[in-house]
């Protein structure tokens, strides 16, 4: 079976938008995520990651290289592939319940559906009670628990998520890392998870690819072999398999750490 | 009874009690401003020719209203109720210029947040006419469509209008990036960004906007009234003026500021509670 999203030749320039210089953002990045995998990309900061998701979700135009989901060329956004933005990006006009059945009532879905799904996915998340509580009355783990649901219920091909867990404190990161995992159990759906954080990179990821320093290169990919049952963190923090992947990831990230202030 | 109905009575006592403490923090300046006027009438401080007796005022509504011959009368804008007229003639416009400008404000001022061709067309006319003052267009305004309705009509569109498009346009720029890349991400189209993003997003603006329209309209309508309305609440304050009719000048005063302050009372503080305090846009002072 072809992979769910392909990635071929994908490079990238951008002006940058004071100096108007161009930025050389990706160099021929070349890789496949296959159906229901979780890849965790990772690298240092400023060697394309988000570039490379907004041009996945379609937000940014691309012209050299080709990258397609289901075999279909990415040209624009689509409901095929959804977003979990960093910021916390649930509409602060919306109820919880309204955020979530957003993607459901843009596409136009029956009322009777959209009630039974949103439902499904407050629990899923476990936002019971807050069903009619607007964004602002959150906390942050609660604001990006609905940001998931909001764009799972909406049922895209591919998950796109972009440092979503960077902005909670430590506490709530961890929890919502176990949470991701029983989700991706749940759904078995194919995510693709930017991160800077190596731990968070190895904990969630069947594969983790290394991105080098600017411009960003596909370095190296690291397989996690741990079945996503045995994933939580009181057991991973002593699992001999993790360690030595994140040992791994750790050492290639700081190779490029360390080319970056070189430069 | 159970304790909670009891507490839930003591809850109701307790937001009753709030809510008459703010009406009367409310209407303390203007207890100040009758006693003070009421002790000018007992005093003789100034002369009754530039101060009317709180009485006169009252009165005065009423002798302007006698000749009318009842509800239907007063409601075709017979000359024979003259308060009515007055009154219903200044709202009447204000209705009419805020159900034709502040939509069409609003909604071009979205489009030209949205778009920069649509606001490189659109600015420079809007700076423009702001930097005319409404009352400005008044001589032209009478040259064009004659004393009247037209007018009145035309001077008040002018400022509300403007207003609203600069508002609306700021606010749509103000709304962060991401919410738009949330809805296009999810299958949205430009039209469901512009519903279900710039037009809640921009509310805050929105908001502020309306209350400058009617704020700055009001102000433009009387002036328009005075020189170029042949009635309404502006016309009545310049006729009575001309005719040393002070009370009926302050009536025509003191009914504008209640029509205002009920304006904003009962449309436009709810209008924003029912937005952007709920959604967490704006915060409020305790």
């Amino acid at each position: 079976m072809p992979a769910k999203l392909v990635i071929q030749d994908l490079t990238h320039h951008y002006p940058d938008e004071y100096t108007g210089e161009s930025v050389h953002a990706l160099e021929k990045i070349n890789l496949k995520v296959e159906e229901g995998e979780l890849v965790t990309v990772v690298g240092p900061s400023g060697c394309g990651k988000s570039t490379l998701l907004n041009i996945l979700a379609g937000l940014l135009p691309y012209r050299e290289g080709l990258v397609t989901v289901d075999g279909v060329k990415i040209e624009g956004p689509g409901s095929d592939r959804g977003v979990v933005f960093q910021e916390h990006a649930i509409l602060p006009w919306r109820s919880v319940s309204k955020n979530i059945g957003h993607g459901l009532e843009l596409r136009g879905a029956p009322v009777e559906e959209r009630k039974q799904k949103v439902a499904a996915f407050i629990k899923l998340v476990g936002l019971e009670g807050f069903e009619d509580k607007y964004p602002h009355e959150l906390s942050g783990g609660m604001k990006q628990r609905c940001a998931v649901a909001r764009t799972l219920c909406a049922d895209p091909v591919v998950m796109l998520m972009d440092e979503p867990f960077a902005a909670v404190d430590a506490q709530t990161r961890i929890t919502l890392q176990e949470e991701l995992n029983r989700i991706a159990i749940a759904t078995k759906k194919t995510i693709i998870f930017i991160t800077h954080a190596v731990d968070e990179a190895a904990f969630l990821g069947d594969r983790c690819f290394v991105f080098s320093a600017r411009p960003g290169r596909l370095k190296a990919i690291v397989d996690i072999n741990i079945a996503r049952e045995k994933r939580i963190w009181s057991e991973m923090n002593v699992d001999k398999e993790f360690l030595s992947s994140r040992d791994e990831i750790l050492r290639l990230v700081r190779e490029e750490v360390n080319v970056a202030i070189e430069e | 009874m159970s304790m909670a109905s009891t507490l839930s009575v003591n809850i109701q006592k307790r937001i009753g009690r709030q809510r008459l403490r703010k009406f009367f923090l409310g209407s303390i300046p203007f207890l100040i401003l009758i006693t003070v006027w009421h002790l000018n009438e007992v005093f003789n401080w100034l002369e009754p020719v530039f101060i009317p007796k709180v009485s006169e005022v009252w009165e005065a509504f009423f002798i302007l209203q006698e000749d009318c011959e009842g509800f239907s009368a007063a409601i075709a804008l017979d000359q024979s109720c003259m308060m009515s007229t007055h009154i219903l003639s200044s709202v009447g416009r204000v209705l009419l210029a805020s159900i034709i400008g502040l939509p069409a404000g609003i909604a071009l001022g979205i489009f030209a947040g949205m778009s920069r061709p649509i606001s490189k067309v659109l600015e420079p006319i809007g700076i423009f006419a702001n930097s005319i003052s409404g009352i400005a267009w008044i001589p032209l305004a009478i040259v064009w469509f004659g004393v009247g309705w037209m007018t009145t009509l035309f001077i008040m569109l002018n400022t509300i209008f403007w207003l609203m498009f600069f508002n609306a346009m700021m606010g749509v720029r103000s709304i962060a990036r991401v919410y738009e890349q949330s809805v296009l991400t999810m299958g949205g189209s430009r039209w469901d960004v512009i519903t279900n993003v710039y037009l809640p997003g921009a509310m805050p603006s929105i908001i502020s906007g309306m209350r400058m329209s009617m704020g700055f309209g009001w102000r433009a309508l009387i002036a328009a009234e005075m020189i170029g309305g042949d009635s309404g609440l502006g016309f009545m304050i310049f006729s009575s003026a001309s005719e040393f009719k002070i009370e009926e000048v302050f009536l025509g005063v003191i009914i504008i500021s209640l029509i205002f302050l009920a304006t904003d009372r009962y449309c436009l503080i709810p209008l924003e509670k029912w937005t952007v305090h709920r959604w967490g846009l704006v915060w409020k002072p305790h």
